[in-house]
Protein backbone atom coordinates (compact mmCIF):
# COMPACT_ATOMS: atom_id res chain seq x y z
CA UNK A 1 0.00 0.00 0.00
CA UNK A 2 1.17 3.45 -1.03
CA UNK A 3 0.28 6.53 0.64
CA UNK A 4 1.69 8.63 -1.63
CA UNK A 5 0.05 10.23 -4.14
CA UNK A 6 -2.65 9.40 -2.10
CA UNK A 7 -6.18 8.13 -3.37
CA UNK A 8 -7.68 8.36 -0.85
CA UNK A 9 -8.47 11.35 1.84
CA UNK A 10 -7.03 9.54 4.58
CA UNK A 11 -4.12 8.89 2.56
CA UNK A 12 -3.82 12.20 1.98
CA UNK A 13 -3.42 13.33 6.01
CA UNK A 14 -1.23 10.42 6.55
CA UNK A 15 0.92 11.71 3.96
CA UNK A 16 0.85 15.28 5.20
CA UNK A 17 1.42 13.90 9.10
CA UNK A 18 4.67 12.00 7.73
CA UNK A 19 5.94 14.49 4.63
CA UNK A 20 7.07 17.75 6.86
CA UNK A 21 9.76 16.10 9.03
CA UNK A 22 10.49 19.07 11.26
CA UNK A 23 6.91 19.29 12.15
CA UNK A 24 6.78 15.40 12.48
CA UNK A 25 9.72 15.68 15.17
CA UNK A 26 7.96 18.40 16.87
CA UNK A 27 4.61 16.22 17.33
CA UNK A 28 6.31 13.55 18.87
CA UNK A 29 8.41 15.08 21.07
CA UNK A 30 5.73 17.44 22.58
CA UNK A 31 3.73 14.69 24.41
CA UNK A 32 6.71 13.24 25.65
CA UNK A 33 7.81 16.62 26.79
CA UNK A 34 4.40 16.63 28.62
CA UNK A 35 3.83 13.23 29.74
CA UNK A 36 7.91 11.98 30.91
CA UNK A 37 8.54 14.47 33.12
CA UNK A 38 5.66 13.64 35.23
CA UNK A 39 6.13 9.92 34.54
CA UNK A 40 9.70 9.92 36.46
CA UNK A 41 8.64 12.32 39.19
CA UNK A 42 6.48 11.17 42.38
CA UNK A 43 3.85 12.94 42.10
CA UNK A 44 0.77 11.34 43.40
CA UNK A 45 -0.50 8.77 40.68
CA UNK A 46 -3.85 10.16 40.15
CA UNK A 47 -2.67 13.19 39.08
CA UNK A 48 -0.09 11.74 36.99
CA UNK A 49 -2.68 9.74 35.01
CA UNK A 50 -4.39 12.73 34.46
CA UNK A 51 -1.93 14.72 33.16
CA UNK A 52 -1.77 11.63 30.60
CA UNK A 53 -4.98 11.60 30.01
CA UNK A 54 -5.43 15.59 29.72
CA UNK A 55 -2.78 15.90 26.89
CA UNK A 56 -5.08 12.24 25.14
CA UNK A 57 -8.08 14.59 24.86
CA UNK A 58 -6.26 17.94 24.38
CA UNK A 59 -4.35 16.08 21.02
CA UNK A 60 -7.89 14.72 19.80
CA UNK A 61 -9.73 17.55 20.05
CA UNK A 62 -7.72 20.10 18.79
CA UNK A 63 -6.41 18.57 16.17
CA UNK A 64 -9.20 16.98 14.21
CA UNK A 65 -11.62 20.48 15.08
CA UNK A 66 -8.23 22.98 13.91
CA UNK A 67 -7.17 20.77 10.81
CA UNK A 68 -10.93 20.95 9.74
CA UNK A 69 -12.04 24.17 10.26
CA UNK A 70 -8.81 25.24 8.26
CA UNK A 71 -9.57 23.03 5.34
CA UNK A 72 -13.32 24.13 5.42
CA UNK A 73 -12.01 28.10 5.19
CA UNK A 74 -9.83 27.14 2.52
CA UNK A 75 -11.93 25.59 0.75
CA UNK A 76 -10.44 22.48 -0.70
CA UNK A 77 -12.53 19.85 1.88
CA UNK A 78 -16.03 21.71 0.19
CA UNK A 79 -14.21 21.07 -3.41
CA UNK A 80 -13.76 17.37 -2.14
CA UNK A 81 -17.26 17.22 -0.94
CA UNK A 82 -18.15 17.55 -4.38
CA UNK A 83 -16.50 14.84 -6.08
CA UNK A 84 -18.81 11.17 -5.88
CA UNK A 85 -17.69 10.53 -2.77
CA UNK A 86 -20.05 9.98 0.50
CA UNK A 87 -19.76 12.96 2.79
CA UNK A 88 -20.01 11.05 5.87
CA UNK A 89 -17.20 8.35 4.38
CA UNK A 90 -14.98 12.10 4.21
CA UNK A 91 -15.88 12.81 7.54
CA UNK A 92 -15.44 8.99 8.72
CA UNK A 93 -11.97 9.15 7.33
CA UNK A 94 -11.05 12.01 8.78
CA UNK A 95 -12.05 11.00 12.70
CA UNK A 96 -9.90 7.57 11.83
CA UNK A 97 -7.10 9.06 10.35
CA UNK A 98 -6.63 11.97 13.03
CA UNK A 99 -7.20 9.20 16.28
CA UNK A 100 -4.54 6.92 14.66
CA UNK A 101 -1.81 9.83 14.12
CA UNK A 102 -3.01 11.50 17.31
CA UNK A 103 -2.27 7.94 19.28
CA UNK A 104 1.21 7.36 16.93
CA UNK A 105 2.31 10.35 18.54
CA UNK A 106 1.17 9.61 22.15
CA UNK A 107 2.27 6.26 21.69
CA UNK A 108 5.82 6.74 22.54
CA UNK A 109 5.37 8.76 25.48
CA UNK A 110 2.88 5.65 27.00
CA UNK A 111 5.23 3.38 25.93
CA UNK A 112 7.79 4.57 28.15
CA UNK A 113 5.01 5.47 30.92
CA UNK A 114 4.87 1.24 30.56
CA UNK A 115 8.96 0.99 31.16
CA UNK A 116 9.01 3.61 34.13
CA UNK A 117 5.92 2.06 35.70
CA UNK A 118 5.43 -1.97 35.12
CA UNK A 119 2.12 -2.92 35.25
CA UNK A 120 0.17 -6.03 34.64
CA UNK A 121 -0.05 -6.62 31.02
CA UNK A 122 -3.90 -6.25 31.16
CA UNK A 123 -3.72 -3.15 32.83
CA UNK A 124 -0.91 -2.06 29.74
CA UNK A 125 -3.46 -2.82 27.39
CA UNK A 126 -6.49 -1.39 28.99
CA UNK A 127 -4.62 1.69 29.49
CA UNK A 128 -3.66 1.57 25.79
CA UNK A 129 -7.27 0.96 24.28
CA UNK A 130 -8.28 3.46 26.91
CA UNK A 131 -6.25 6.44 25.48
CA UNK A 132 -7.23 5.63 21.65
CA UNK A 133 -11.12 5.34 22.63
CA UNK A 134 -10.43 8.67 24.21
CA UNK A 135 -8.57 10.09 21.36
CA UNK A 136 -11.22 8.76 19.14
CA UNK A 137 -14.08 10.85 21.22
CA UNK A 138 -12.02 13.51 21.12
CA UNK A 139 -11.58 13.69 17.66
CA UNK A 140 -15.36 13.26 17.74
CA UNK A 141 -16.14 16.31 19.79
CA UNK A 142 -13.38 18.31 17.53
CA UNK A 143 -15.34 17.55 14.10
CA UNK A 144 -18.69 18.08 15.88
CA UNK A 145 -17.67 21.84 16.94
CA UNK A 146 -16.56 22.29 13.57
CA UNK A 147 -19.87 21.70 12.10
CA UNK A 148 -20.14 25.54 13.97
CA UNK A 149 -17.61 27.98 13.36
CA UNK A 150 -14.68 28.00 11.14
CA UNK A 151 -12.36 29.87 13.39
CA UNK A 152 -10.10 27.78 14.66
CA UNK A 153 -9.80 30.29 17.74
CA UNK A 154 -13.40 29.68 18.38
CA UNK A 155 -13.05 25.81 18.16
CA UNK A 156 -10.35 26.42 21.06
CA UNK A 157 -13.27 27.82 22.77
CA UNK A 158 -15.77 25.29 22.64
CA UNK A 159 -13.87 22.75 22.81
CA UNK A 160 -13.30 24.17 26.24
CA UNK A 161 -16.58 24.67 27.21
CA UNK A 162 -17.36 21.19 26.27
CA UNK A 163 -14.01 19.35 28.03
CA UNK A 164 -14.35 20.90 31.22
CA UNK A 165 -17.48 19.02 32.24
CA UNK A 166 -16.32 15.92 30.98
CA UNK A 167 -12.62 16.27 32.55
CA UNK A 168 -14.50 16.93 35.79
CA UNK A 169 -17.28 14.21 35.24
CA UNK A 170 -14.61 11.77 34.75
CA UNK A 171 -12.76 12.55 37.76
CA UNK A 172 -9.39 13.82 36.60
CA UNK A 173 -8.45 15.81 39.25
CA UNK A 174 -11.72 16.18 41.20
CA UNK A 175 -14.58 14.84 42.16
CA UNK A 176 -12.47 10.97 41.96
CA UNK A 177 -15.32 9.14 43.50
CA UNK A 178 -18.48 10.11 42.62
CA UNK A 179 -21.56 8.95 43.68
CA UNK A 180 -25.30 8.78 42.33
CA UNK A 181 -25.99 10.97 39.38
CA UNK A 182 -22.67 11.84 39.09
CA UNK A 183 -20.93 8.44 39.26
CA UNK A 184 -24.12 7.47 36.46
CA UNK A 185 -22.71 10.06 34.12
CA UNK A 186 -19.03 9.46 34.27
CA UNK A 187 -20.01 5.48 33.07
CA UNK A 188 -20.52 7.20 29.73
CA UNK A 189 -17.82 9.45 29.49
CA UNK A 190 -14.83 7.24 27.72
CA UNK A 191 -12.51 9.60 29.33
CA UNK A 192 -13.14 7.86 32.82
CA UNK A 193 -12.60 4.45 31.85
CA UNK A 194 -8.97 6.09 30.37
CA UNK A 195 -7.82 7.59 33.54
CA UNK A 196 -8.84 4.83 35.27
CA UNK A 197 -7.03 2.50 33.52
CA UNK A 198 -3.92 5.22 33.53
CA UNK A 199 -4.32 5.10 37.30
CA UNK A 200 -3.97 0.88 37.24
CA UNK A 201 -0.53 1.68 35.46
CA UNK A 202 0.62 4.19 38.21
CA UNK A 203 0.00 2.01 40.71
CA UNK A 204 -2.90 2.67 41.54
CA UNK A 205 -5.20 -0.68 40.56
CA UNK A 206 -7.24 -0.94 43.83
CA UNK A 207 -8.16 2.20 43.10
CA UNK A 208 -9.40 2.05 39.85
CA UNK A 209 -13.31 2.51 39.25
CA UNK A 210 -12.98 0.29 36.34
CA UNK A 211 -11.79 -3.14 36.13
CA UNK A 212 -10.44 -4.02 32.72
CA UNK A 213 -12.98 -5.98 31.01
CA UNK A 214 -15.05 -2.34 30.93
CA UNK A 215 -12.52 -1.08 29.55
CA UNK A 216 -12.27 -2.78 26.60
CA UNK A 217 -15.89 -2.33 26.38
CA UNK A 218 -17.79 0.58 27.09
CA UNK A 219 -15.60 3.28 26.20
CA UNK A 220 -15.32 1.19 22.97
CA UNK A 221 -19.29 1.25 22.49
CA UNK A 222 -19.67 4.87 23.34
CA UNK A 223 -16.48 5.99 20.83
CA UNK A 224 -18.65 3.88 18.30
CA UNK A 225 -22.09 5.78 19.01
CA UNK A 226 -20.42 8.52 19.08
CA UNK A 227 -18.05 8.25 15.44
CA UNK A 228 -21.58 7.28 14.00
CA UNK A 229 -23.05 10.90 15.12
CA UNK A 230 -21.00 12.64 13.90
CA UNK A 231 -20.41 11.08 10.57
CA UNK A 232 -23.90 11.86 10.00
CA UNK A 233 -22.93 15.07 10.10
CA UNK A 234 -21.04 14.86 6.94
CA UNK A 235 -23.44 16.47 4.39
CA UNK A 236 -23.72 19.20 7.05
CA UNK A 237 -20.34 19.92 7.60
CA UNK A 238 -18.68 19.78 4.33
CA UNK A 239 -21.74 21.83 2.49
CA UNK A 240 -20.59 25.63 1.81
CA UNK A 241 -20.62 28.23 4.60
CA UNK A 242 -22.41 31.47 2.93
CA UNK B 1 -35.08 0.11 -20.54
CA UNK B 2 -34.02 3.34 -23.13
CA UNK B 3 -30.43 4.54 -23.24
CA UNK B 4 -30.84 8.07 -21.03
CA UNK B 5 -27.17 9.12 -22.21
CA UNK B 6 -27.92 9.16 -25.75
CA UNK B 7 -31.42 10.39 -25.44
CA UNK B 8 -30.69 13.09 -22.28
CA UNK B 9 -29.47 16.52 -22.86
CA UNK B 10 -26.04 16.72 -21.14
CA UNK B 11 -27.69 19.40 -18.59
CA UNK B 12 -31.34 20.70 -18.25
CA UNK B 13 -32.39 22.86 -15.75
CA UNK B 14 -35.77 24.29 -15.01
CA UNK B 15 -36.86 26.70 -13.38
CA UNK B 16 -33.89 26.96 -10.87
CA UNK B 17 -34.30 29.84 -8.39
CA UNK B 18 -31.48 30.47 -5.06
CA UNK B 19 -31.55 34.02 -3.23
CA UNK B 20 -28.83 34.25 -0.88
CA UNK B 21 -30.85 36.58 2.48
CA UNK B 22 -27.88 38.45 3.10
CA UNK B 23 -27.13 39.88 -0.01
CA UNK B 24 -30.50 39.05 -1.89
CA UNK B 25 -28.50 38.32 -5.16
CA UNK B 26 -29.07 34.60 -6.77
CA UNK B 27 -30.67 33.24 -9.89
CA UNK B 28 -34.58 33.59 -9.82
CA UNK B 29 -36.82 31.25 -12.60
CA UNK B 30 -33.89 30.22 -14.69
CA UNK B 31 -34.08 27.59 -17.38
CA UNK B 32 -31.98 26.14 -20.10
CA UNK B 33 -30.42 23.25 -21.52
CA UNK B 34 -27.13 22.36 -22.63
CA UNK B 35 -26.71 19.22 -25.36
CA UNK B 36 -23.10 16.82 -25.13
CA UNK B 37 -20.74 17.92 -27.11
CA UNK B 38 -21.97 21.62 -27.24
CA UNK B 39 -20.13 24.70 -25.47
CA UNK B 40 -22.04 27.09 -23.66
CA UNK B 41 -21.53 30.26 -22.56
CA UNK B 42 -22.99 32.87 -19.44
CA UNK B 43 -22.21 36.25 -19.41
CA UNK B 44 -23.04 38.67 -17.04
CA UNK B 45 -21.66 41.46 -14.35
CA UNK B 46 -20.20 40.32 -10.92
CA UNK B 47 -23.38 39.32 -9.18
CA UNK B 48 -25.38 38.37 -11.74
CA UNK B 49 -25.93 35.04 -10.85
CA UNK B 50 -23.57 33.04 -13.17
CA UNK B 51 -21.36 31.84 -9.79
CA UNK B 52 -24.26 30.72 -7.97
CA UNK B 53 -25.55 28.57 -10.84
CA UNK B 54 -22.83 26.90 -11.01
CA UNK B 55 -22.83 26.57 -7.19
CA UNK B 56 -26.68 24.93 -7.87
CA UNK B 57 -25.67 22.55 -10.80
CA UNK B 58 -22.13 21.07 -9.16
CA UNK B 59 -24.69 20.52 -6.35
CA UNK B 60 -23.02 22.16 -3.75
CA UNK B 61 -25.94 24.03 -2.54
CA UNK B 62 -29.42 23.35 -3.40
CA UNK B 63 -32.14 25.89 -4.64
CA UNK B 64 -35.02 26.84 -3.21
CA UNK B 65 -36.87 25.84 -6.32
CA UNK B 66 -36.67 24.22 -9.38
CA UNK B 67 -34.68 20.99 -10.96
CA UNK B 68 -32.02 20.11 -12.92
CA UNK B 69 -30.84 16.97 -14.84
CA UNK B 70 -26.97 16.26 -15.70
CA UNK B 71 -27.20 13.06 -18.27
CA UNK B 72 -30.71 12.17 -16.96
CA UNK B 73 -29.34 11.95 -13.53
CA UNK B 74 -31.29 14.49 -10.94
CA UNK B 75 -29.29 16.72 -9.67
CA UNK B 76 -31.43 16.95 -6.51
CA UNK B 77 -32.16 13.42 -6.07
CA UNK B 78 -29.22 11.70 -6.81
CA UNK B 79 -26.05 14.05 -6.10
CA UNK B 80 -23.43 11.58 -6.14
CA UNK B 81 -24.45 9.62 -9.27
CA UNK B 82 -25.14 13.52 -10.94
CA UNK B 83 -21.19 14.88 -9.17
CA UNK B 84 -19.62 11.58 -10.73
CA UNK B 85 -20.41 12.93 -14.30
CA UNK B 86 -19.47 16.27 -14.10
CA UNK B 87 -16.01 18.22 -13.73
CA UNK B 88 -15.98 21.09 -11.52
CA UNK B 89 -13.95 23.82 -11.49
CA UNK B 90 -14.94 26.86 -9.15
CA UNK B 91 -13.79 30.37 -9.73
CA UNK B 92 -11.02 30.25 -6.97
CA UNK B 93 -9.94 26.60 -7.37
CA UNK B 94 -7.82 25.91 -3.66
CA UNK B 95 -5.15 22.89 -3.52
CA UNK B 96 -3.36 21.31 -0.69
CA UNK B 97 -0.77 23.14 -0.71
CA UNK B 98 2.03 20.80 0.78
CA UNK B 99 0.95 18.14 -1.68
CA UNK B 100 2.23 18.17 -5.38
CA UNK B 101 0.70 19.43 -7.73
CA UNK B 102 0.26 15.72 -9.03
CA UNK B 103 -0.48 14.68 -5.88
CA UNK B 104 -3.39 16.95 -5.45
CA UNK B 105 -4.47 16.10 -9.13
CA UNK B 106 -4.05 11.94 -8.44
CA UNK B 107 -6.36 12.49 -5.20
CA UNK B 108 -9.29 13.88 -7.29
CA UNK B 109 -9.10 11.71 -9.95
CA UNK B 110 -9.17 9.01 -7.65
CA UNK B 111 -11.42 10.51 -5.52
CA UNK B 112 -13.68 10.11 -9.15
CA UNK B 113 -13.39 6.74 -9.36
CA UNK B 114 -10.65 6.68 -11.98
CA UNK B 115 -8.34 3.34 -12.03
CA UNK B 116 -4.70 3.83 -10.91
CA UNK B 117 -2.85 3.56 -14.16
CA UNK B 118 -5.70 5.17 -16.23
CA UNK B 119 -5.22 8.39 -14.05
CA UNK B 120 -1.65 8.23 -13.42
CA UNK B 121 -2.09 8.14 -17.75
CA UNK B 122 -4.22 11.00 -18.00
CA UNK B 123 -2.68 13.33 -15.53
CA UNK B 124 1.10 12.66 -17.16
CA UNK B 125 -0.83 13.65 -20.46
CA UNK B 126 -2.78 16.61 -19.34
CA UNK B 127 0.27 18.08 -17.34
CA UNK B 128 2.28 17.79 -20.33
CA UNK B 129 -0.34 19.15 -22.39
CA UNK B 130 -0.72 22.15 -20.25
CA UNK B 131 3.03 22.92 -19.36
CA UNK B 132 3.02 21.90 -16.14
CA UNK B 133 4.77 18.46 -16.31
CA UNK B 134 7.82 20.00 -14.95
CA UNK B 135 6.15 21.53 -11.84
CA UNK B 136 4.27 18.35 -11.28
CA UNK B 137 6.46 17.31 -8.18
CA UNK B 138 6.78 20.79 -6.91
CA UNK B 139 4.53 21.71 -3.82
CA UNK B 140 1.26 23.31 -5.03
CA UNK B 141 2.03 26.30 -2.45
CA UNK B 142 4.51 27.18 -4.70
CA UNK B 143 2.50 27.58 -8.25
CA UNK B 144 1.68 31.23 -9.09
CA UNK B 145 -1.79 31.58 -9.82
CA UNK B 146 -2.14 31.32 -13.50
CA UNK B 147 -0.33 27.48 -12.47
CA UNK B 148 -3.11 27.14 -9.52
CA UNK B 149 -5.92 27.68 -12.36
CA UNK B 150 -4.57 25.00 -14.83
CA UNK B 151 -4.07 22.14 -11.94
CA UNK B 152 -7.78 22.86 -11.39
CA UNK B 153 -8.50 22.31 -15.24
CA UNK B 154 -6.44 19.31 -15.36
CA UNK B 155 -8.48 18.35 -11.59
CA UNK B 156 -12.08 19.37 -13.70
CA UNK B 157 -11.15 17.47 -16.87
CA UNK B 158 -9.06 14.09 -16.02
CA UNK B 159 -11.55 11.77 -15.22
CA UNK B 160 -13.58 11.89 -18.14
CA UNK B 161 -16.90 13.71 -17.11
CA UNK B 162 -20.05 14.27 -19.42
CA UNK B 163 -20.53 17.96 -18.20
CA UNK B 164 -17.66 20.76 -17.39
CA UNK B 165 -19.10 23.22 -15.38
CA UNK B 166 -16.18 25.77 -15.48
CA UNK B 167 -16.27 29.24 -13.70
CA UNK B 168 -13.72 31.96 -14.78
CA UNK B 169 -11.41 29.32 -16.51
CA UNK B 170 -8.87 31.51 -18.16
CA UNK B 171 -8.73 34.60 -15.82
CA UNK B 172 -5.26 34.58 -14.45
CA UNK B 173 -3.80 32.27 -17.50
CA UNK B 174 -1.03 33.78 -19.98
CA UNK B 175 -2.15 33.79 -23.48
CA UNK B 176 -0.67 30.82 -24.66
CA UNK B 177 -2.09 28.81 -21.79
CA UNK B 178 -5.43 30.42 -22.49
CA UNK B 179 -5.46 29.06 -26.71
CA UNK B 180 -4.07 26.09 -25.02
CA UNK B 181 -7.34 25.83 -23.02
CA UNK B 182 -9.36 26.63 -25.83
CA UNK B 183 -8.31 24.30 -27.96
CA UNK B 184 -8.70 21.73 -25.46
CA UNK B 185 -12.73 22.48 -24.58
CA UNK B 186 -13.08 22.51 -28.01
CA UNK B 187 -11.58 18.83 -28.43
CA UNK B 188 -13.74 17.61 -25.62
CA UNK B 189 -16.52 18.98 -27.26
CA UNK B 190 -16.00 17.12 -30.47
CA UNK B 191 -16.08 14.15 -28.57
CA UNK B 192 -19.19 14.49 -26.87
CA UNK B 193 -18.59 16.66 -23.57
CA UNK B 194 -20.42 19.78 -22.85
CA UNK B 195 -19.05 22.25 -21.31
CA UNK B 196 -20.89 25.17 -19.53
CA UNK B 197 -18.56 27.69 -18.56
CA UNK B 198 -19.09 31.54 -17.06
CA UNK B 199 -16.97 34.00 -18.42
CA UNK B 200 -16.95 37.49 -19.34
CA UNK B 201 -14.12 37.00 -21.61
CA UNK B 202 -15.43 38.45 -24.41
CA UNK B 203 -13.42 37.17 -27.22
CA UNK B 204 -12.75 33.49 -25.77
CA UNK B 205 -16.95 33.24 -25.29
CA UNK B 206 -17.19 34.10 -28.95
CA UNK B 207 -14.35 31.92 -30.12
CA UNK B 208 -15.45 29.05 -28.19
CA UNK B 209 -18.89 28.85 -27.67
CA UNK B 210 -21.85 27.68 -29.41
CA UNK B 211 -24.42 29.49 -27.77
CA UNK B 212 -24.48 32.20 -25.07
CA UNK B 213 -27.03 33.12 -22.72
CA UNK B 214 -26.75 36.80 -20.67
CA UNK B 215 -27.98 36.98 -16.89
CA UNK B 216 -28.41 40.03 -15.35
CA UNK B 217 -29.76 40.33 -12.07
CA UNK B 218 -30.28 36.61 -11.46
CA UNK B 219 -32.38 36.21 -14.82
CA UNK B 220 -31.63 34.83 -17.76
CA UNK B 221 -32.17 37.91 -20.34
CA UNK B 222 -31.13 36.65 -23.70
CA UNK B 223 -30.38 33.54 -25.32
CA UNK B 224 -28.70 32.61 -28.95
CA UNK B 225 -25.48 31.90 -30.73
CA UNK B 226 -22.69 34.46 -30.38
CA UNK B 227 -23.07 35.29 -34.17
CA UNK B 228 -26.52 36.19 -33.95
CA UNK B 229 -25.99 38.60 -31.40
CA UNK B 230 -23.43 40.28 -32.78
CA UNK B 231 -25.36 40.55 -35.77
CA UNK B 232 -28.16 41.57 -34.45
CA UNK B 233 -25.65 45.11 -33.92
CA UNK B 234 -25.30 45.06 -37.28
CA UNK B 235 -24.98 49.05 -38.20
CA UNK B 236 -23.40 49.47 -34.92
CA UNK B 237 -20.01 50.59 -33.86
CA UNK B 238 -18.05 51.05 -30.93
CA UNK B 239 -15.07 53.88 -30.79
CA UNK B 240 -12.50 53.66 -28.28
CA UNK B 241 -10.57 56.21 -27.59
CA UNK B 242 -7.67 56.16 -24.99
CA UNK B 243 -7.24 59.14 -23.47
CA UNK B 244 -4.35 61.25 -21.41
CA UNK B 245 -6.16 63.11 -19.30
CA UNK B 246 -9.97 62.38 -18.01
CA UNK B 247 -12.77 64.52 -19.74
CA UNK B 248 -16.07 65.98 -19.53
CA UNK B 249 -17.68 63.62 -21.76
CA UNK B 250 -21.44 64.55 -21.48
CA UNK B 251 -21.48 66.58 -24.56
CA UNK B 252 -20.24 63.65 -26.67
CA UNK B 253 -24.12 61.92 -26.38
CA UNK B 254 -25.56 64.86 -28.11
CA UNK B 255 -23.46 64.00 -31.42
CA UNK B 256 -25.78 62.67 -33.84
CA UNK B 257 -25.99 58.91 -34.11
CA UNK B 258 -24.05 58.09 -30.73
CA UNK B 259 -25.84 56.00 -28.03
CA UNK B 260 -23.61 55.40 -25.37
CA UNK B 261 -20.57 56.81 -23.87
CA UNK B 262 -18.87 55.27 -20.93
CA UNK B 263 -15.14 54.75 -19.65
CA UNK B 264 -13.78 51.28 -19.35
CA UNK B 265 -10.78 52.33 -17.12
CA UNK B 266 -8.41 54.98 -19.06
CA UNK B 267 -10.78 54.45 -22.33
CA UNK B 268 -13.51 55.93 -23.36
CA UNK B 269 -15.65 53.46 -25.12
CA UNK B 270 -18.47 55.39 -27.64
CA UNK B 271 -21.30 53.32 -28.89
CA UNK B 272 -23.07 54.64 -32.03
CA UNK B 273 -24.58 54.01 -35.10
CA UNK B 274 -22.14 53.64 -38.31
CA UNK B 275 -22.93 56.93 -40.64
CA UNK B 276 -20.34 58.64 -42.31
CA UNK B 277 -18.02 61.20 -40.65
CA UNK B 278 -19.56 59.47 -37.26
CA UNK B 279 -15.55 59.11 -36.15
CA UNK B 280 -14.80 62.59 -36.83
CA UNK B 281 -17.56 64.38 -34.74
CA UNK B 282 -16.92 62.06 -32.17
CA UNK B 283 -12.85 63.03 -32.14
CA UNK B 284 -14.31 66.22 -32.60
CA UNK B 285 -16.32 66.09 -29.59
CA UNK B 286 -13.15 64.42 -27.52
CA UNK B 287 -10.78 67.12 -28.36
CA UNK B 288 -13.10 70.14 -28.17
CA UNK B 289 -13.75 68.53 -24.90
CA UNK B 290 -9.98 68.94 -23.68
CA UNK B 291 -9.00 65.36 -24.31
CA UNK B 292 -6.06 64.21 -25.03
CA UNK B 293 -6.21 61.25 -27.35
CA UNK B 294 -3.23 58.91 -27.73
CA UNK B 295 -4.79 56.04 -29.21
CA UNK B 296 -8.13 55.09 -31.19
CA UNK B 297 -9.57 52.43 -32.42
CA UNK B 298 -13.19 51.65 -34.01
CA UNK B 299 -14.02 48.18 -33.85
CA UNK B 300 -17.16 45.85 -34.52
CA UNK B 301 -19.60 45.40 -32.06
CA UNK B 302 -18.92 42.17 -29.80
CA UNK B 303 -20.73 40.28 -27.41
CA UNK B 304 -19.73 43.05 -24.84
CA UNK B 305 -21.96 45.82 -26.72
CA UNK B 306 -25.08 43.61 -27.04
CA UNK B 307 -25.42 43.38 -23.41
CA UNK B 308 -24.85 47.11 -22.94
CA UNK B 309 -27.64 47.18 -25.56
CA UNK B 310 -29.54 44.60 -23.52
CA UNK B 311 -29.42 45.94 -20.19
CA UNK B 312 -28.19 49.49 -19.95
CA UNK B 313 -24.91 48.03 -17.98
CA UNK B 314 -21.65 47.39 -18.59
CA UNK B 315 -20.62 43.97 -18.78
CA UNK B 316 -17.45 43.72 -16.64
CA UNK B 317 -16.30 46.23 -13.81
CA UNK B 318 -13.78 48.37 -14.96
CA UNK B 319 -10.90 50.25 -12.05
CA UNK B 320 -11.20 53.84 -12.93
Amino acid sequence: MRLNPPDAYWKKDATLFFSKRFALLIKMIYPMALIVPVAVSDIPAQYAAAVVGIVAVMAGTFGAGESLTADLNDGILVRIALTPLSPRRIVFEILAINAVLDFIQLLPALLLVYVLHPAPLVWVLAATFGVFATLVTANCIGIFIANFTSSPADVLLYATAILAPLIYVSGFFRNQNPTGISATLRDFVPFAYMNDALKAVFGLAGEAGAVPFEVFVYPGIIAAVLAFGVCLTGPRLLSPRF
Amino acid sequence: MADTRKTSPALEVRNVARRYKSSGRGVEGLSLTVEPGEVFGLMGPNGSGKSTLLRVLSTAIAPESGTFRIGGVDGLKERRKARAKMGLMVDRPTHYGDLTGRANAYLFARSYGMEEGKAEGVLEELFDYFGLAEYGDDRAKTYSYGMGKKLALIEAMAHGPELLLLDEPSLGLDYTSQLAYQKKIRELAAAGVAVLVASNQVDEVEAMCDRVAFLHRGRLIALGTPESFVSSLEGTRRIVATLRNPVEYGALEGVPGVERVATEGRDLVVHCAQRPGIVADVVAGLIDAGGDITDLAVRRPSLEDVYVKLTGEALRDYEA
